[in-house]
């Protein structure tokens, strides 16, 4: 009785190691490639429960995400004979476990097979541009070439290239001095462009200012003298009309006005002859003399 | 007793398996201690038999009811329930906030990430945030000029500091495509503020692009996720310092100072037009009032004098000769009674006039 429990005992525990070691699970994050002695026999991509044969077969795991590769950044010549650091990485994901064992094994050694191919495809395309064109809309085209080469170039090793980008073109430091130096000459001059401007306008207005200060003066002297020689004019032509009536007697009258307005006040001498009209009755009490 | 026999770590038990993104797995009870107890119970209760039979059922039984309620798991308010069955993710069992029951380890695995939380990645500098009641402020500690340098379409360089604000979209698709989206999001943001910046001249970036630069950015940018099926959405991209580097900013400075200075002379020159045209147009007034006064003077004092003159005029033509008469008389009288006189008879005497003329002025002068 109790020598055949132990019998079932050691059955179940028998059975548990040989299930354990038949059964697997692949998470939904990784794939799974089934080894046999080493030799890969079958990939597994779907998440999940699976079987093996126990003890014979081993599983190998990869990551089934988008992974991501970042060599370190490179030098390149542009066609404009510009030298720029460029820093690109790529994402890609292992789609046949198998291809991607044989070819590379580990990740360890993709970084560093896959990370110069892009490298060297980076180079490649990049030397066929200019600065201006890496800095313009064709960076587009430049970067799905790139991704284009670097899928020929590793379409053996069982990766799917999802995305190559150029994350940064910066000039190296020489060059970024020159930038500077070119920065700033352009702001010196343009500073100076609007400082020149500013005595230009001030100028501007103050001469304009001046000018209208002129023609508005002019202006109003004009039409004074205008308005004078309009009063002037009245005045002839109302005196004219007036003394017009008995030019003798207005010379007599204006004359006798002008003598009072200009010797009236006392300070003329006067060196008279008695023969004068006004002496008529001096020698004379007729008046008549003359 | 392990489901894996090689390979590093487990999908679960051990944290390795998963260098995958945050959301913690529910704790499993230890399975294997839990057999070894079974087993030991059945040792135990099998030369017994009778009564401790029912025993040993009852407290299996209790174990296997303590294991499914250790499937218990409960969800956080803003977080989701990513259920996976052996490693497979179950969509259909995925759980909103609240309790929730599924196959405890080693069988399910849950993971409840974060799907509320707007989380931040900062390029160009490395900040703390200060949340400050109602608003989150963003405190650059630190310049990354490696990330923050890059060069504009004119080929300048541009100093660009940012954050990207984004969350999970896709709980799953964030769980389960990249094996670093923090990063992929930081990179990808990168490349695409670089894309953006290099079609944008430097005056642009600096002043009134600076909204198209943000929205391009994020549009790229989600684009770029998208096509990697992240899970992840960009509510934000936003430009904190878009500065000229710091080796010519003095340099810009000085531009902005010399277009203060022309405003400053514009004004000035304004306000001196000011003052010089309408002092003028005063001037012009006053100019223009004289001489209208003078035109009435000179008009009013005419008709006066014809007004005169003619009633003169009109007594001297009811008696002609004496009103002459009487005029040159009156006139002569008024000027002689006060005018120095000397009447000399010429025909008469043979005297040679003589005029003192200092004398004259003398006296002249003493009249003064």
């Amino acid at each position: 009785m109790s020598k055949g429990l132990a019998i079932l005992g050691g059955l179940v525990a028998v059975a548990g190691v040989v299930m354990s070691s038949a059964m697997y699970t692949v998470d939904q994050t990784e794939q799974a490639m089934v080894m046999q002695f080493g030799n890969p026999q079958r990939q597994v991509s779907e998440a999940g429960l699976h079987f093996k044969m126990p003890f014979v077969q081993d599983v190998v795991y990869y990551d089934n995400r988008a992974l991501d590769l970042d060599p370190p950044p490179g030098q390149v010549i542009l066609n404009d004979q510009k030298r720029i650091n460029v820093d690109a990485f790529a994402r890609y994901r292992i789609v046949d476990p198998l291809r991607f064992f044989q070819a590379l094994r580990t990740e360890d050694h993709l970084r560093d097979q896959v990370g110069r191919v892009l490298n060297a495809s980076v180079r490649n395309s990049m030397a066929r541009n200019s600065l201006s064109d890496l800095l313009s809309a064709k960076r587009d085209d430049i970067m799905s070439e790139i991704e284009q080469r670097l899928a020929s170039e590793t379409k053996d090793y069982g990766i799917q290239i999802l995305d190559v980008r150029v994350v940064r073109t910066d000039l190296p430091p020489e060059i970024s001095q020159n930038v500077y130096n070119r920065m700033r000459s352009e702001r010196v001059k343009e500073a100076n462009q609007l400082r020149a401007d500013g005595e230009k306008a001030k100028l501007e207005i103050t001469s304009r200012a001046d000018r209208d200060k002129v023609v508005i003066i002019a202006e109003a002297r004009r039409q004074s003298d205008i308005l004078r020689g309009e009063g002037e004019g009245e005045r002839n032509r109302i005196l004219g009309a007036a003394y017009g009536q008995d030019p003798k007697f207005f010379a007599f009258y204006r004359s006798m006005t002008a003598y009072k307005a200009s010797m009236g006040n006392g300070d003329a001498n006067m060196v008279l002859s008695p023969n004068s009209d006004f002496f008529r009755f001096f020698s004379d009490q007729t008046g008549t003399q003359q | 007793m392990s489901w894996k026999p090689q390979g590093g770590g487990g999908p679960w038990g051990n944290s390795g398996g998963g260098n995958g993104p945050t959301g913690g797995g529910t704790q499993p009870p230890d399975i294997e201690e839990m057999l070894r107890r079974s087993q030991d119970n059945l040792k135990n209760f099998m030369p017994g038999g009778g009564n401790s039979g029912r025993m040993v059922t009852l407290v299996i039984a209790a174990v296997f009811a303590l294991w499914m309620f250790s499937g218990t798991y409960r969800v956080e308010a803003g977080h989701q329930g990513v259920v996976m069955l052996f490693g497979k993710h179950m969509p259909t069992k995925d759980s909103s906030p609240g309790l929730n029951w599924f196959f405890p380890s080693p069988i399910g695995k849950v993971f409840t990430p974060n799907v509320e939380t707007v989380r931040r990645i900062d390029v160009g500098f490395r900040g703390s945030v200060q949340n400050t009641g109602f608003s989150r402020s963003v405190t650059p500690e630190r310049a990354v000029l490696a990330e923050s340098l890059m060069l504009t379409n004119d080929q300048n360089i541009i100093d660009v500091q940012f954050t990207v604000q984004w969350k999970v979209k896709d709980a799953a698709n964030f769980l389960f495509s990249i094996r670093d989206p923090e990063g992929t999001v930081k990179v990808a943001a990168e490349s695409a503020m670089r894309e953006v910046i290099g079609q944008t001249n430097l005056e642009n970036a600096l002043t009134t692009d600076r909204q198209m630069v943000q929205d391009k950015t994020r549009e790229s940018l989600q684009v770029i996720l998208d096509d990697l099926k992240s899970g992840i959405t960009i509510l934000q991209v936003q430009l904190l310092k878009v500065d000229p580097p710091a080796q010519v900013i003095d340099a810009f400075n000085d531009v902005q100072s010399a277009r203060q200075d022309l405003d400053r002379k514009k004004n000035e020159a304004e306000a001196y037009a000011n003052k010089v045209v309408p002092t003028a147009q005063g001037q012009a007034a006053q100019m223009l009032q004289q001489a209208e006064a003078y035109k009435e003077q000179v008009t009013k004092e005419a008709e006066g004098e014809a007004k005169r003159f003619l009633s003169v005029y009109k007594s001297y033509k009811a008696a002609k000769d004496v009103t002459t008469q009487r005029i040159y008389l009156e006139t002569m009288e008024a000027i002689l009674k006060k005018s120095n006189k000397v009447i000399i008879d010429q025909k008469n005497g043979g005297a040679i006039p003589y005029m003192a003329l200092p004398e004259l002025n003398k006296s002249h002068g003493g009249q003064k």
